[in-house]
């Protein structure tokens, strides 16, 4: 498969927010603090009142991830993202992570699938392409670096 | 962290579809529904053949983009159900025709699809739409 770099986005996370045991697993609720994303063709800062990490730990130890940000273009442009993603790997990992360790990011599996949706003509070549998202757990918050699927 | 991103072959679905059903413009654009009435997937992993009564339903943007909305039932050539769906975007005027794939089972043996990512590579060939879809690592 070809992809070429997009992006890298810096995410720092406020305040989570554990909703619990709901029927499919557990929900917790990760809004975002802000953060800042770099790449060739596009920079700026993620919009921090309306993004958020909506996550279910399902039964089978699988963190599903719903992530919707905003993210705003040095330029100016408002940039609406989603992204569906998976985080598992083994148990002492995990728990590495959920102690706020930095954790080597090979060690687990940390994907996600990011989708553009934007207005502003500079960027509407992001409303066209699926890209692909490695993640990388921080303290502070995740680091995805997002590759265009070609 | 690695640069790139990595894959490996998941299977190549190809779709046996019935007549289009033209639903036409609603707010999203114009809508297309193509039912699946068929068809098989193969790979090392897990093959078998695609379930009626699944469907494509495929919304037109003007511009020759198109966002794609799939369901079917996958059935393993072992008696496994799966459910799979995808979104995905196709633009004619780029070549460019991409999905999302992802997959639901409750049989042990291929759980394995229920904690992946996956990207398909689609076509529409004369027989029918082909989508090449492999596993991000």
């Amino acid at each position: 498969m070809n992809t070429r770099l997009l992006m890298t986005l810096h995410v720092k996370v406020g305040t989570l927010l554990n909703i619990g045991p709901v029927p499919h697993g557990i929900r917790r609720t990760a809004p975002l603090a802000g953060g800042t994303f770099e790449g060739p063709r596009l920079r700026g800062t993620i919009v921090p009142d309306s993004s958020a990490d909506w996550q279910l730990l399902r039964s089978d130890g699988v963190l599903e991830m719903d992530l919707r940000f905003t993210l705003r273009t040095d330029d100016g442009a408002l940039i609406s993202m989603s992204a569906f993603g998976l985080r598992h790997g083994p148990p002492e990992v995990i728990a590495a992570i959920g102690r706020g360790e930095t954790v080597d990011p090979a060690s687990y599996y940390f994907r996600t699938m990011p989708r553009f949706e934007t207005a502003h003509p500079a960027y509407s070549f992001l409303n066209r392409l699926i890209a692909v998202a490695s993640g990388d757990r921080r303290p502070e918050g995740p680091i995805y670096t997002i590759h265009e699927v070609l | 962290m690695s640069d790139g991103i990595e894959s490996r072959p998941l299977m190549v679905l190809r779709l046996a579809t019935a007549a289009t059903q033209e639903i036409g413009p609603t707010s999203q654009g114009t809508l297309m529904i193509f039912p699946v009435i068929g068809g098989s997937f193969d790979g090392e992993r897990l093959r078998g053949t695609v379930l009626s009564g699944g469907g494509d339903w495929v919304t037109a943007h003007g511009n020759g983009s198109f966002t794609l909305d799939l369901r079917v039932t996958l059935e393993t050539d072992d008696g496994a159900l799966i459910h799979m769906t995808f979104t995905g975007v196709r633009d004619d005027a780029n070549h460019y025709f991409r999905t999302v794939p992802r997959f639901e089972t409750a049989a042990p043996k291929y759980a394995f699809l229920n904690r992946l990512l996956a990207v398909g590579i689609g076509e529409i060939r004369p027989e029918g739409p082909v989508h090449v879809i492999e596993e991000i690592l």
